[in-house]
């Protein structure tokens, strides 16, 4: 299960921790919002290539697919699939197992959350290093692509970019949660409120439900 | 760097066991899936062939699981999801349904199912389709006088229909993970997803004429009325066959297809009076999702990457293989284990992780690749072995949207209805449950079903 949200308060907390972590997600906020939104518009780009495609592929009317079309779906791939990973992660959309720690709460939550957002921020700084060494190859060389030969690095380097926002928004999550794990009784920011099943629900009924708002039932 | 553990290429079988281990614990302790999958793989590549060549090869993985025109195909597939909701779809396919077949005993019942279907064919989320249809049908149903328990079960079921029709994001995913064609996969859920409609409508019928209080049938429709309800519907249907003649005939590859599905939706969507708000929202909804699903693929990747130098599934599929057990027994034996790790865990979480070490075991069981139909224990050739068995397991996973205890249909029905305790479509639950029961039986003993449409195609 996957269900969680983001928390955003208004001001600040009054600790000085919680006053650096809100100040460190707002700043993240922003970069986070915006390759999101590069995705969205990255998949609305797809569907209208798809759609040129079939249209000017069809064989009594132009017969001329889209030179490259292939090549550069594929190349544009990572826009779409890997730029948002770290509003996922701040939004709590990346899948997981809670059936243990949906038990916990206050301190042992909370430093469990820390362990968890540890991990992500270790594993994360390698594959940011791995997928930078991976472009700058690319780079280096002039790798292009085997039909069209359009140049692979500008789409290479999307990887690193987005798991190095991603390692960040891990690094604010691993403040957040031991700001908790010390202190349980403060508001939280910073860290993905884990919902229960119950408020899983609501949430998939909010987004099934947002087009379906004029409608009366039956 | 040496080996982590000092085992190394000693016994690659027991370091993919520890790391095994450390996935599971890893992921149990709250580490999104993803990640605890590349950090068991990683930790696992370098212990059995060092940093160096771990990290080359851990490296290249989410770049290349990603950049596949194979895959491209999911965005456009889940955002015709997305925009089927703003596109008003739901009022009219269950006004079409009740009006042809309101006069069934439970005729309201198997018309929300049929309509479910119908949605199924532009939607390939369970749990929105059943929050969406708690909404439209269950109002219509109450006020016939039907029984709660029966309208709330009903809906919560019916939802698990919209991953087996086309178009279903986590068939592709299952295509990817065994390399099966995407295509045939698509096309071989059409035929079982009618059939649990069938299913699930035979046995309301059974229920509502064994207990004519609980689905009173609805007469008076004229066959004007049905006409009437006709042009409402014709968009879905036009997406249908975009998806599936595309596929079948090949004049365009599924990511076109699916395009062009999603640009026809978006067509309607408008006239029915979405703007830029409505589609930004629908493009952001897809994009997460989109990220999501390719997160889990790259991370699992890292993992299946170290688990083949592991030989963990070639062990276990030769064990599973060697067992002196009736291979349909076996068979039964993984579908009760994927039934109760899917009490816990999300449809696309759970084949990720499981179908590494499940499929190769499967298809070493049929008698692995290269055998005839006549040699196989299960009668299917290995290609057909692949297919049925995806079916197979993904049924089995949207089986557990409505199994307690996080049957999460069940609790977003009871969510749009809070009046109808979860207790109650728990209970209304149970006829369909039965139900799938038997389209799984007959799934496994008539894999024709699965196997028609895929094997026109080639």
């Amino acid at each position: 299960m996957s269900g969680g949200s983001d928390h955003v308060l208004d001001h600040p907390p009054e600790d000085g921790l919680g006053r650096l972590v809100w100040r460190l997600d707002r700043i993240l906020r922003w970069p986070e919002d915006a390759l999101n939104f590069i995705a969205a518009l990255a998949i609305m780009f797809l569907m209208l290539m798809g759609v040129v495609q079939i249209v000017a592929g069809l064989r009594w009317l132009f017969n001329a697919p889209i030179f490259g079309y292939i090549d550069a779906i594929e190349l544009s791939m990572p826009i779409l699939a890997i730029l948002g990973i770290a509003y996922c992660q701040r939004m709590g959309v990346h899948i997981r197992m809670d059936i243990l720690i949906q038990n916990f709460s206050g301190r042992l939550l909370w430093s469990v959350e820390t362990f968890a957002a540890t991990c992500t921020f270790v594993i994360m700084i390698f594959m940011c290093y791995f997928a930078w060494n991976f472009f700058n190859d690319a780079f280096v060389i002039g790798d292009s692509t085997t039909d069209a030969e359009l140049p692979t690095w500008p789409s290479k380097i999307l990887v690193p970019i987005a798991f190095g926002l991603l390692v960040l928004r891990a690094f604010v999550q691993i403040l957040g949660a031991s700001r908790l794990a010390l202190n349980p009784k403060l508001a939280p920011v910073g860290v993905v409120v884990q919902k229960d099943i119950a408020e899983q629900a609501q949430e998939e009924i909010r987004e099934a439900m947002a087009g379906e708002q004029r409608e009366g039932p039956g | 760097m040496g080996p982590l553990f000092g085992i190394g290429y000693n016994d690659p079988v027991l370091v993919g066991i520890i790391c095994l281990c450390l996935l599971f614990g890893l992921a149990l302790l709250g580490v999104r899936v993803a990640f605890a999958a590349a950090i068991a793989g990683f930790v696992g590549m370098v212990e059995l062939i060092g940093f160096g060549p771990g990290a080359s090869q851990v490296g290249t993985i989410p770049y290349a699981k990603t950049s596949l025109y194979a895959l491209s195909v999911l965005p456009p597939f889940i955002l015709i999801g997305f925009l089927a909701f703003h596109a008003g779809m739901t009022t009219k396919l269950f006004a079409a349904a009740r009006a042809w077949i309101g006069w069934l005993p439970g005729g309201l019942a198997v018309a929300t199912v049929m309509a479910q279907a119908g949605f199924a064919a532009v939607s390939g989320a369970s749990t929105a389709t059943a929050a969406v249809f708690s909404r439209v049908a269950i109002p219509e149903m109450l006020k016939n006088g039907y029984d709660r328990k029966l309208a709330a079960g009903v809906v919560a079921a019916g939802g698990t229909l919209a991953t087996l029709i086309p178009p279903s994001a986590i068939l592709v995913i299952y295509a990817l993970i065994v390399e099966e064609s995407v295509g045939a996969l698509l096309l071989a859920g059409f035929l079982p997803g009618i059939v649990s409609a069938l299913i699930y409508g035979a046995i309301i019928v059974l229920w509502a004429r064994a207990h004519p209080e609980a689905g009173p049938a609805v007469k008076g429709y004229t066959w004007g009325d049905r006409l009437r309800s006709m042009p409402g519907v014709l968009p879905i249907f036009a997406v249908a066959f975009i998806i599936i003649s595309a596929i079948y005939g090949g004049w365009a590859t599924p990511t076109e297809a699916g395009a062009l599905g999603a640009f026809v939706v978006l067509l309607v969507a408008i006239t029915q009076g979405m703007r830029f708000r409505g589609l930004k929202d629908a493009l952001m909804e897809t994009a997460r999702l989109t990220v999501m699903i390719f997160t889990l693929i790259w991370g699992i990747f890292i993992f299946v990457t170290f688990l083949n130098y592991s030989l963990v599934p070639q062990t276990f599929s030769e064990w599973l293989a060697g067992l002196p057990y009736n291979p349909y027994a076996v068979l039964f034996c993984i579908l009760l284990g994927y039934a109760i790790l899917g009490m816990f865990m999300d449809a696309i979480g759970m084949l990720l992780v499981t179908l590494p070490i499940f499929y190769p075991a499967v298809m070493a069981l049929n008698g692995g690749e290269g055998v005839t139909r006549e040699e196989s224990a299960f009668g299917l050739t290995f290609e057909e072995c692949s297919i049925w068995f995806g079916i197979i397991v993904v049924k089995m996973a949207e089986v557990c949207l409505i199994t307690p205890p996080i049957g999460l249909n069940c609790f977003v029905v009871n969510g749009v209805r809070p009046d109808i305790p979860v207790m109650d479509v728990f209970r209304g639950i149970a006829i369909f449950f039965v139900a799938d029961v038997l389209a799984i039986a007959a799934l496994v003993f008539f894999p024709e079903i699965v196997l028609f449409l895929p094997d026109l195609m080639r």
